[in-house]
Parts: C-alpha cells; structure tokens; sequence
C-alpha cells in the first residue's frame, strides 16, 4: 500500500527532524535579568551598583532590625508603643534580657554585609568601566565611604567581625580583631576624604551622597570611639575648619526637621520620599505618634529620666519629646487608645507617660507621609560637639568651650535668660557637661548608647536596667549566623 | 453521521491522511465459551491484533469477524478471564474457550512506555482502578490514592475549595520539591487537578527504580501514570453513564478555646483589673461565626464506544464546591474527549484532549484570626458596625470586605500515530501539550473597623486595592519510541527505545492599583489614576510584576531504553537507561545518566510448585537503579543582577535608579540523584483470593538541591538562601499490601489491609560547602523557626527547649538553671547539654513530623442488590507542632487546656501561670502533639435498582448511593485536623492555623443508559 508507505516516511522525517532541532536547545538564560558576570559594563551601570549602596540605608532590617533599639537599651527611651506590643521581640533589649536569638539581631548583621557586598561590588568592579576617571573616583569613594560606615556598625556592636573587601569572599571567614576592622575604616575613609567633594560642590540632585565632610566627620566619631582624641580633633576640626559651608540651622527643629533636609548642619542623611515603599524609610514610622494622629506605631517612647535630665527651660525638651495634647502643625496630639496615658509600678510611682519622639515627627496628613522622614546621620552640632570633646581632652578647654557653646547658643533660641554659657575649664567636669549636652543635643538620635559605652559610663548609668560590664558593651554574634559558620565564628565573651 | 463527525475532527488535526482503501476481506466466526462451566460468554471483545477493529459476543456467545488477508491474531478478552489470542490463519471458524483468571496477578500494568503483565513485572506498581477513583469526593484523583496504595502518603493541606493535597511516595526524597510526576495518557505534568476523576480509568504508582528510571530525572519522588477511559474495541453499542452527587459540608471538629468567662478571669490573673466582672463579660464563639455549612455536588455523563474502525470517549463533568467558610468556592467544568482510529495496515493514530476551565474564588483565612480573636470581644456593636478586635482584626470584617477570584483554563492532549514497521516493530509518535492560564483578581474596599471611641482601629484599609495577576504557560512534550515485541518458544522480549523533547514557558504579568473609582465589580479595571503612590508618582515599582515562572521555565532532551525479558514464564530480566539533559543545570553539567536493573523469579511456575495447589502465585523480584530529580527553579545556576532598588537623593527627594549583585548563584550544580534498592515478593494463594504484597526498599538521595543559609557575610541579606548539591537522606522501610476476597452466591466480599513504614534520615547536610550542616526551617509567623534538619534525624524534624514540669516555687527555680525571663510558674526548660545554664544550645529534637507508619483498611461487601464500601486510613508515629498557640505578640485567646493553668504551688506541672506571650511561648515540646490518627475516608451505602425495573425504565443499570467522607477521625490532636501539611518539607506538620477539612455526607446517582 503505497499510502501507508507514506504514513510512515512522514513519521520518520519528523524524528529526524527532531534530532536535527536540538541545537542550542538546552539554552536558557535569566529572563529579564542581567548575570553578575555582565554588570557593571557601562557608565550607566556604575552609577547604578554606586547608587545601590546606599539603597540599605532605607531598609528595615538597617536600623538594627527596624526599630531604634539602641536608644532603647540607653537611659533616653522605653519599648514604647503599647505594653504588648513587640514585648517579647524588643521589650528584651530595654533591660538587658536579650538572647542570642534576639529578634533584629541576625537582620541587622545580614543587612550590614548586604550593603558591604553592595559596595565592594563598586569598588571591585567600577575600576574596569570604561568611563570619566573623575567620576569614576568618586563613585569608588562614596562606596569606600559607605563600607566605613557598615564596618562602624559591626564594630561597635559586635567587636571583631569577618572582614569582607571583595565580592566572592570565602564561605569561612573568621573574625577579624576589631583593630582590624578600625583599621580598614580608617583607610577607606581616609581614601573617600581625599576623592570625595565637598557638599557644595555637588549639584543639587546629587544631595545626599557621601562627602568629605561627611568622611571626616565619620573618622572623628570612629577616633572618639577609639577614644585617640589627637586624631579625633583633627578630623573634627577639619570639617570645621573647611571650606563647606556648614554650620547650625538657627531653629533647633529644623536640624532634625522636614525644613532643613539637606541643609546647613546636615553633614551625612538618608534621602526618603514619603511613600510606603522601597523609596520611603519606615524608620520614623516604628516611632510616630501612635493612635491619634495615626503616624506611626510610637516605638522609642522617651524616658522620664530623659525629661527629668533636661533643664525644664531647655526649648529642645519640647522638640525632642511629644506630649498628650501638644498641637504640632496645628494637629492635636491624642495618642492612643491601648496605651496606658500614665503607667505606675506597683508602689504607685510613675513609670512612663504617653509620649513620642518629636524628631522623627513629619508635617503631613497621613501614615504614608512619615516614611519621608530624612534621617541625619551626621549632623554639623554633633560634629562640634565632638570636636568640644577631643579638645577638651587634648588639653584645650578654651577651644571645647567656644563650640560647645555654640551648640548651647543656638539651643537657647535667642532667649538669653536660659542656658548659660559654660565656662568650666576644669577638665573632668567639662568633659561631664559635653557629654550631657550630647544628650540633650542628640536624644533620640542613636548616638547615647554608644557615648555611654565608649565613656565607660555604661556600667554606672545602665546597670540599674540590667546592663552587665564585660557583656553587653557588645551584641551576641546571632545564633543562626554562629550556627552557619560552624565553628569559625566565636562568640562574645558572656554570650 | 457521529462516526464521520470524529473522522473529520482528528484530520483536521493532522491534516495530511486520507482514508485508506479497503481491501479482500473475509469472515472469521465462532463461539466463545467458559473453560470450566462449558456455558458461553456474551460480551466478550474480539479485537484483530495491532488493529482497532473488533467485535463483541452477542448473547450466545456467538461473533463474526472480516478479517483482512494481513491480519493475525485475534485476541479475546473479557473481565476476570484471561485474555486469549488465536492465529487466524486461513481459519473460518475459531472457537475459543476462557479460563476464569486468577485475579491480581495477571492483570495488565500500566508502566512508563508501555504495558506489561503483571506477573512479567519486576518493578514496584500499585494499581488502582475506576471504582476506586471514583469514591474520592475531592475535585482531584490523586485524593483517591490515600490509604488506598501501600507506601503513598497523600495529606490534605487544606479543606479550601479546589485545594491541592501533598502527595509523598516511599517517605520525604529531598528537602526541595517531593511531589511525584504524572504521566496522564503520556503527557508528563506537574499535578492532575485538572481531571475529573470520573474520566479516569486507572492510576499506578511507579515507586521502585526499575519502574521509574524510564523516567529519569523526573523519577525521583515516583511517578503516577494515570490512563483515561478510552471506547473499548467492539463496543458498537454505545455506553453512556451519567451520574451525579450531591453533598452537604460541615465542618468535622471545632477547637476547645476559653470562653469569655475564663478569658476574663485568667487576663485578671495576668493583668489584674483587666475585667471588673468576669461574669458581665461577652462570650462570643468566633468559630461558630464563620464556618458555615455549604454544598458540594459533582456531575457527569460520558459516552464512549467504537465505530468501524475507531473508539470514542466523550466526557462532560461538572464540580461545584463551597467553602465552609464563606466567600470561598470552586468550580470546574471538564470536557474530556479521547479518539483512536486505525487508519488500516497496522497503523493507528488517536488523541487525548481535557478541557478544564475552573473559577474559584478565595476566602481570606480567617480561622487564624477566629482562633485568636478574644472571647470578651463583640463582632458588631449596637448600631450594627463591626467591633474591633484588637491586634487580630475582626475576622467577619475580613470577610465581608474580601473579593479574591481565580479564573481559568487548563488544557491537557497529545495526538498520536503508531505503526508496525517490520515483524514485531512498533514504532510510535506522540506530540502533547499541556497549557494553563489563569488569572486572579482580588478587591478590597477602603473600610476602617472603629474603636468604641470612634477612633480608627489599626483594622484600617485607607485606601481600596485592586489586584489583577495574569500567568499563562505552555509546555510541549515529543515522544518518540520504538518498541520490539517478540515471543519464541519459550522466551518473551519486550523493548523499548525512544527520545523525547520537552519544553516549558511561562509568564506572569502582575499590576495593582489602589483608590479605586467605586467598589462595585464594574469598576474592578486598573486606570493609569490607580498606580499613583501617595506622592502622586507613578508607582510601577509597588504595582507591576512581569517575569516568568521560574519553576515552568526549562527545555529538557532525554533518550530511553528499557528490555524486558521473561524466560519460560519463569526468569524475568529488566534493564531500564535513561539520558536526561536540562537546561536548569550549566553545558559542563547538563546531562546525566540514570540506569536500572531488576530480577524476578515466578516461583510458582517451578516444576516443584505444580503440586501445590494452594498456592496460586509466588514471584520474588529485585531491582536497583539511579533515579533523579532537577525541580528547581530554572535559574538557579545563575548569579543575577538585582534591580529595583533605589536611591533618593536631592532636595525635595527624588528617587534613582539603583543595581546591585543579588543573592550567589551556583554554576556548578549537578542532578540530584536517588539509589533505590527494592526486595518484593507477590503471593496468591486459594486461587488468588488471599493475594499479597510485600517489599523492602531502601532509597538513598545524594546531591540534594537544596536551599542553605549562606553566612552573612557574604552579603546575601536577610533570609536568602542559595541552591547546592549538598545533602544526603535516606529512606527505607516495609510495604505490605493484603487482600482477600471470595464469592459466596449473592454475597461477595473484600478485605484489604496494607501499609507501610518510612525510616527517614538525614545523612549528610552541607556536603563539601563546609557550610550549614544543619538546615533550619519552619518559621512561624514571627520568625521564629521551629525545624532543625541534621545528620541523624528525620528531615524537618522539630526541635525547641525540652520541658520538665513547671516551677512551682522559688527554692525550685533557684535550684534550676534557667532563662532570666523564668518566674515561678513558667515552665522549666532542661539543660540539654548540661553546660549548667539555659540558652539556645539547649533546643534540641522534639519530635518527627514524617509518620513512622501509614495504613490503610478496604472493606467491601456486596450482597444482592446492596453494597457497602468502608475505606479507613491513617497514620502513626509523627508529631503535630502547634504553631498557631506559640506566635503571640499580643494577647489573644487561649486553647482550653490554659483553664489548667499554675495558679500556686502544687496547682499544675504540665500548663504554665497564664501570659500573653513571652517565655512560656518559647518553641518547646509544651506545643508538640502526638500525629496519629484513624480516619473514616469514606463510607459508601448503594442500592442497585433490580434490572427488572431499571428495565422497565429503559435503563441499563441505576444505582444510588449514600457517601459520607471524613465523618469520623480518632486523634489526639487538638486542631481541626492531625492532616498537617506544610508549604515546604522544611514546614511539614506545623499547624498554622489551616483551613479546616469539611465532613461531607452525600447523595448519588449512576445510571448506566
């Protein structure tokens, strides 16, 4: 039948037909991906992996998982919030009971390396582009400027770390000392503050990026932190002392405050748009005012022991701490409904009163509108303070004085009744009266744990809430990166 | 005019054939009679072998036959005899004479490729046939396997309408992907939700290598070949079968939470003051509020026969289930149509084809929040607004708000031709599809919950939201095979070879708005106006998604061989080789191996055995192979780029474009592969009706394609994890399946009984990555994880603090090491490592969640017009973790057993002082309960209508039925169910708060026209 014949030539030219099909077959790549392999290739490309360094300055788990844990463990802030609320995962941290499966802990950790990895990924790479040398530089110093700052975050919080400087690291990496990783802040930042420009010498949509204002100002908090107070002055006072133009904002609100984003005291800040979302930062959000207006979920409640510490004439105490019943660009606080207005202990004392952090306050209609809170990082009175600091210590009250009181100068809003000039220059008592106004200055900002542990006073001040000398100046390695490492992470001493 | 219909529909599909010319034919005729009676045999098929032409019995067991001077053979066959061929020669008259068979043992078996009889089987296969398919009341066939096939473990994960089940066969395989394959009519496919039930014809399990290396890389986790009902050759008169089902769905058990009363006293206790008077309080039942009873009803009718030269297959079927919570359903419609035609000259082409378009709509699940909601707490306040209910939200709110749909198609079909090429050549072609889209649509209508104050609750949609998902794939599957088929004296051949092509694409295209026009569902259409965030920017980055599916995405090539040879009826041999290459793994990589080799011996054949006429059937088998698995993401090998990321510079802020390296790849990925050992020994004894199954298997998987924790280090941020061939498990353990069956008059009776063991280890973690030797799992809501997978134990195995007891007074707690967080009252963690203090070194295994035995009893008994069918199932030896007790951020209600609580010295040593979280809700065996369970399947009663009267009715055969499912469950677990599942192996048996499995009491009808 010759039909059938044909039937079964057809089924055997569509066989062949498939084997001859298979070439390349096999093939897939990524779709609608780039491979690491092809990036970065262009100038376009470089500019993305500089500026996706700093995308994790935006992200939850940075600021240490989330919530501003690190005022809470100082004597400035409670939990906050409602009495339940989050009371296992960072109700721990307030006195002392976290564990070494602290919820944050091994988030905060992962998103400092994530960012290191995402500077190296410019520092190793961004040299073969083929593109402007001049940018090029600055591209690599602001990633060596923002790997300087990940590193401080380990060091102080964990001490020695494994020190990452390359994009394909080993799986095993122990720790390095925490000498070893002072060092290589000191060289990346040195490097970042010889190629970087000045603030001012950025046009206006590139505010925000790293500076060498912002390297030096860095480099004098890491010398303090060093406690090397000769190289803590000179940085400090070569932000001062240079040509970029910084200075305060006359009003003290605006050097937190929507209005002076980018302004004349902000030395280093993390750009966010008011959205909920990965351009937004949820930062002010965890520490809005909870309730009535709802802005947020009012973690990081300010101390009484914060309030009491200020001078009650002190203006920033209003700044600084929200009230029940405080009308804010013209919104009347009202605060939550979960939330005990005043929480007593069990003799009857007052505990904790309703209250908010007002520096992270945002004008604004809603939620959403606090996620553009610009968090200053480094800003100008901070840097005077510190300079205050390492003269004082380096034997030169007269200098500490002027600075000092400039601070105070500009705190006392023109009403010339409160807040004397300091003229101690006994050094002992000075160097107590700089680091309170560090507290007054920069409440709430972060900075009071780690001035408390870098001046030994942690002991004194925090062992009533549980802290314990020769442990807690330190965060535990989190249990599942010790567990991962096998063995080639050790733990803190206590932990 | 039906039979040209057909015709003209597979032409068109192929596009090329004609019909062939006739040619001289002459008649064959004969009687056909029972062996053993003498009495003749109506309805017995007649089939011209290699051909579709055939013929039945008429009631004297008479048929005739043009023969064509090509053809053979005539093959008789009839249900429960053995099938006869008879040379046709230059015969006019063939007389046959069956013998009855003796059941089981020379069934045919379906395997990969091809059909073998069973007693020529030496891989592992259980069977399972239309009757049994048929009583599932779930949507999906493989339901129908639950205790029904020894060594199969299915779990129902959840009673959500149109819901999926986890299938593992022969124990957990691999920390990745377990489920089996399906091979349907030959198409290979991921699941058969798709198919009714009712078109399905049989279902085997492939579970030891000899049986699943034919399929290679696929084969790893088993597979499950299902044929659909096809005409039957002869059958001129057509079958039509309609039958239809209806049924009521309640929920099977509630769980025992506080009442308000105690709700209020114990939140006294911990929070003194909280209630004023504990008895004033409301006692509002949270899970009375949502469950709700809801039909089920499953419809169809079929009709299927044989023309001249082809067979039909025509089926309709209907499936509608609600939820027993509202607002969720599900519905499918199938169209099933199977075709074989033989075009003449030994050569038949055919097709398989289902149509499933479905619609399903989502409920929210809110049994989490009825299970947390406070009892004190109202769900509507005076003026008939929702109440708050603080930190849970009020879960009627969620419902009332919640508008999730699914809509759909599936299309499943292959085309084949097939031909005799030479003298016991058969070569074969099939090209088949496998399409689905789908797309969701999901609305949520800006609503706030109030406070009594009138302030907002944080239950608080600002702002409407409209979701729209749109995914579609399409994967095409060539198979080329050629097969040898030849019998001489007394040796017997069967081989095949081929090679097949398959490719898979996807996409998903994904985009959301929010601020919606109106809430009505004419206004369910995103606008440019939706996208914009709350700076009025344009906000593709929240709101759009396009990519492909990663795990649909792949092009595979493989070559097949396998012989089958059988000597004497006595010695079976079977070589099986497969040749797989992936596109999912690198060019250095990408092809491996996969052969297997088996043994069988029928003992009962032996010239020693003839004397014993007790025993019917002995076969010992024995088989090895290599089989894989390469279910991972397709593009895992690679190191990719991540983009959507942001920077915001400037002044007002701007956002700007940012990349980086996301997480690591791993080029050097290889096949994960499974060894499988398996000892089997058949027996059938008093003319098979004791007939039995036992084997032994022992599977070790090496190179597991798993997912580790990467250290921090290396800059993969939080949670991500990367892919290596790095872990080594082992399975082994017993099946045994038993059966006995036996007629007695009008009264025919079975008992089935089988099970079978897992021992489940992990041998290795970490392999040669020198990283993560230990593999943590199973995160609860709040992150916290509560599986730890190492050497040594089961895989996913649970682990946390061990509890001795609780403190019942200070000097105790003194005396104890423990966490500073311990009060009197608190439970009392054990220093595991005895390092003299408390700390996460101490969690330690708590429990397994893989059963250590599954079982199944088949009860049927049939007496006259009645019949009874009792499917009992279940499982012992795992563990359930409470998951949905311990995540408690903040205070909600308590499971009964808290009303036992600590409340002094002495008072309790089992439940801690009450709190509303913290240290007592650490992961700890406190919240680890006993998984075993018997559960009442099924229970059919039906009633067949005496043919007399059915008769009268113009009707063949009518039946009815009543049908409960799920209506009893013995367990010690305190949920709605000890059928945990989980949505990875890692989360296996942790309970986090599912969607309960409904009772289902039906009525049906089938009636066979």
């Amino acid at each position: 039948m010759q039909i059938m014949k044909k039937y079964r030539y057809i089924i055997l030219i569509l066989i062949t037909l498939q084997i001859v099909a298979c070439r390349d077959f096999l093939d897939i790549k990524p779709q609608g991906e780039l491979t690491q392999e092809a990036f970065p290739e262009t100038e376009g490309d470089a500019l993305l992996a500089t500026n996706a360094a700093y995308a994790t300055l935006r992200s939850w788990h940075y600021h240490s998982g989330g919530f501003p844990i690190l005022d809470i463990m100082s004597d400035d802030a409670h939990k906050g919030s409602n009495p339940n609320d989050a009371l296992s995962t960072v109700g721990p941290y307030e006195n002392f009971t976290h564990t070494t499966t602290q919820d944050g802990l091994d988030r905060w950790w992962t998103s400092l390396y994530e960012g290191i990895k995402r500077t190296n990924v410019v520092i190793e790479h961004v040299p073969q582009v083929n593109m402007d040398t001049n940018l090029r530089n600055r591209y690599i110093a602001e990633a060596s400027f923002l790997r300087a700052l990940y590193y401080f975050d380990l060091v102080r919080a964990w001490g020695g770390v494994p020190l990452v400087l390359t994009t394909n690291p080993d799986l095993k990496l122990p720790r390095s000392s925490a000498e070893e990783i002072f060092d290589q802040i000191e060289r990346d930042l040195l490097f970042a503050a010889s190629q970087l420009p000045g603030k001012h010498q950025y046009t206006s949509q590139d505010l925000g990026r790293a500076t060498r204002g912002a390297a030096h100002a860095l480099l004098a908090r890491m010398y303090l932190y060093k406690r090397n107070y000769l190289k803590a002055e000179e940085h400090a006072m070569h932000v001062i002392q240079s040509s970029d133009h910084y200075d305060l904002e006359p009003i003290f609100e605006n050097a937190n405050g929507h209005l002076g984003e980018h302004g004349i005291e902000s030395v280093f800040e993390i750009g966010a748009i008011g959205v909920e979302g990965v351009v937004g930062n949820q930062y002010a959000n965890t520490q809005g005012v909870r309730g009535t207006p709802n802005r947020g979920w009012g973690f990081n409640r300010p101390s009484l022991d914060l309030r009491h510490a200020f001078d009650p004439d002190d203006p920033r105490l209003k700044l600084t701490i929200i009230d029940l019943g405080d009308v804010i660009d013209d919104v009347e606080i009202l605060g939550d409904g979960t939330t005990p207005d005043i929480t007593y202990d069990i003799d009857g004392n007052i505990i904790e009163v309703e209250c908010y952090n007002r520096k992270v306050w945002i004008p604004g209609t809603n939620v959403a509108s606090q996620f553009g809170h610009n968090r200053r990082l480094i800003r100008y009175a901070d840097v005077l303070l510190m300079a205050a600091e390492a003269l004082n210590e380096n034997n030169k009250p007269d200098q500490a004085l002027i600075y000092l009181n400039m601070v105070r100068a500009r705190a006392r809003q023109g009403n010339d009744e409160i807040l004397p000039d300091i003229t101690t220059t006994i050094k002992d008592e000075l160097r107590e009266i700089i680091l309170a106004e560090r507290r007054f200055e920069l409440a709430l900002e972060g900075h009071r744990f780690w001035d408390l542990v870098r001046t030994g006073k942690a002991a004194e001040i925090l062992g009533p809430s549980g802290f314990e000398v020769g442990k807690h100046e330190l965060f535990p390695i989190p249990q599942s990166e010790y567990d991962i490492a096998q063995g080639s992470l050790s733990q803190n001493p206590g932990w | 005019m039906k039979q040209r219909y057909i015709n003209n529909f597979v032409f068109l599909i192929l596009m090329l054939l004609i019909i062939s010319s006739a040619d001289a034919q002459r008649l064959v005729q004969g009687t056909v009679i029972d062996a053993r009676t003498g009495e003749t045999l109506p309805g017995v098929n007649i089939v011209i072998k290699g051909t579709l032409r055939g013929t039945t019995t008429d009631f004297e067991g008479n048929y005739s036959i043009e023969a064509q001077p090509n053809d053979k053979i005539l093959v008789f066959s009839y249900t429960g005899y053995k099938s006869v061929e008879a040379e046709i020669g230059s015969q006019q008259m063939i007389n046959i004479s069956m013998d009855e068979m003796s059941e089981l043992l020379d069934e045919i078996v379906v395997i990969g490729y091809g059909t073998v009889r069973k007693s020529d089987l030496t891989g592992a296969v259980s069977s399972l046939k239309e009757d049994d398919i048929k009583k599932t009341t779930s949507n999906n066939a493989v339901q129908a396997l639950q205790g029904k096939a020894a060594g199969v473990h299915i779990t129902t994960t959840s009673g959500a309408p149109g819901a999926g089940a986890a299938v593992r066969i022969r124990g957990v395989g691999t920390f990745n992907n377990s489920s089996p394959i399906y091979v349907v009519d030959g198409v290979i496919l991921d699941d058969i939700s798709f198919l009714n039930p009712g078109d399905i014809a049989s279902m085997e399990v492939l579970k030891d290598a000899s049986a699943t290396a034919i399929y290679g890389s696929r084969g790893a986790n088993g597979v499950i070949l299902v044929q659909t009902k096809r005409g039957t050759i002869g059958d001129e008169q057509p079958t039509i079968i309609f039958s239809s089902e209806y049924g009521i769905q309640r929920l099977a058990k509630k769980i025992d939470l506080l009442t308000g009363r105690q709700f209020a006293v114990i939140s006294n206790e911990i929070r003194p003051g909280s209630f004023n008077n504990v008895d004033a309080v409301p006692n509002t039942d949270w899970q009375d509020l949502i469950f709700q009873t809801a039909p089920i009803q499953n419809h169809q009718l079929s009709i299927s026969g044989a023309g001249n030269r082809s067979t039909y297959y025509v089926g309709l079927g209907l499936y509608q289930q609600d939820g027993i919570i509202p607002k969720s359903n599900y519905q499918r419609l199938t169209i099933k149509l199977n075709h074989t035609y033989d075009l003449g000259e030994a050569i038949t082409i055919g097709n398989n084809l289902t149509l499933a378009p479905y619609k399903q709509r989502n409920a929210p699940n809110v049994t989490y929040a009825a299970y947390r909601a406070q009892p004190v707490l109202q769900p509507f306040y005076e003026d008939g607004s929702f109440g708050v209910v603080h930190n849970v939200g009020n879960p009627l709110a969620e419902l009332e708000y919640s508008n999730s749909y699914n809509t759909g198609l599936r299309a499943v079909g292959n085309i084949f031709a097939e031909a005799t090429i030479l003298e016991h050549f058969t070569i074969k072609s099939s090209f088949g599809i496998d399409g689905g889209m789908n797309k969701a649509t999901s609305f949520t209508p800006a609503y706030t919950v109030y406070n009594p104050d009138g302030t907002a609750s944080q239950q608080d949609n600002e702002f409407s939201n409209l979701f729209k998902g749109s995914s579609e794939n399409l994967s095409w599957l060539w198979e080329n095979t050629l097969t040898y088929d030849h019998a001489w004296a007394k040796h017997y051949i069967n081989a095949v070879g081929g090679y097949t092509m398959q490719q898979s694409r996807s996409d998903i295209f994904n985009l959301s708005g929010r601020n919606i026009l109106r809430n009505e569902s004419d206004f369910w259409y995103l606008q440019p106006a939706y996208i914009l965030d709350e700076a009025n920017n344009i906000n593709m980055l929240e709101s759009l998604f396009n990519g492909v599916d990663a795990n649909l995405y792949y092009s595979m090539i493989s070559y097949l061989f396998r012989a089958n040879y059988t000597f004497d009826n006595r010695f079976i041999a079977t070589v099986t080789y497969r040749r797989d290459g992936s596109s999912k793994f690198s060019s250095g990589n990408r092809y491996s191996d996969f052969p297997s080799f088996a043994a069988g011996w029928n003992i009962v054949n032996e010239s020693f055995m003839q004397n014993l006429e007790l025993i019917t059937a002995l076969k010992l088998r024995a088989s090895w192979g290599k089989i894989g698995n390469e279910k991972i993401a397709y593009f895992d090998r690679f190191a990719r780029v991540q983009s959507g990321l942001f920077a915001v510079f400037s002044n007002p802020d701007v956002s700007y474009p940012a990349a980086s390296y996301g997480k690591s790849g791993n080029p050097d990925l290889v096949w994960e592969t499974t060894s499988q050992t398996d000892i089997g020994l058949e027996v059938g004894i008093l003319n098979n009706r004791l007939t039995a199954e036992f084997d032994y298997y022992h599977r070790i998987t090496d190179d597991i394609l798993i997912e580790l924790s990467t250290p921090g280090h290396l800059g993969n941020g939080q949670g991500q994890k990367v892919r290596y061939n790095a872990a080594k498990v082992l399975n082994s353990g017993i099946e045994f399946q038993v059966r006995w069956r036996e007629v007695r008059n009008d009264f025919r009776y079975s008992v089935g009984l089988l099970g079978s063991t897992v021992h489940n280890e992990v041998l290795e973690i970490g392999g040669n990555t020198g990283i993560d030797s230990l593999l943590i799992g199973g995160y609860l809501a709040n992150g916290q994880p509560v599986t730890l997978s190492r050497v040594g134990l089961p895989i996913g195995a649970f682990y946390g603090y061990v509890t001795d007891g609780v403190f019942q007074n200070q000097e105790e707690l003194d005396a104890y090491p423990h966490l500073s967080q311990a009060g009197v009252g608190d439970l009392r963690f054990m220093d595991t490592n005895n390092d003299g203090r408390i700390d996460g070194n101490d969690r330690t295994y708590i429990g397994s969640p893989i059963p250590k035995f599954i079982f199944g009893i088949n009860i049927e008994l049939q007496y006259k017009a009645f019949d009874l069918s009792v499917d009992l199932q279940g499982q012992t030896g795992n563990k359930i973790f409470n998951g949905k007790d311990v995540v408690r951020p903040d205070p909600y209600n308590f499971e009964s057993y808290v009303w036992d609580r600590w409340i002094g010295p002495g008072t309790s040593n089992e439940v801690p002082r009450p709190s509303f979280g913290g240290y007592n809700y650490s992961p700890s065996d406190f919240f680890v309960q006993d998984g075993s369970y018997v559960r009442l399947r099924n229970l059919i009663l039906g009633y067949t209508i005496p043919p007399s009267v059915s008769a009268r009715l113009g009707l063949e055969q009518v039946r009815i039925y009543f049908k409960g499912s799920n209506m009893f469950t013995l367990a010690a677990y305190t949920g709605y169910t000890p059928e945990i599942g989980g949505f990875d192996v890692l989360s296996n048996g942790i309970d986090y708060g599912v969607y309960p499995i409904a009772a289902v009491y039906s009525f049906g009808l089938n009636v066979n026209f």
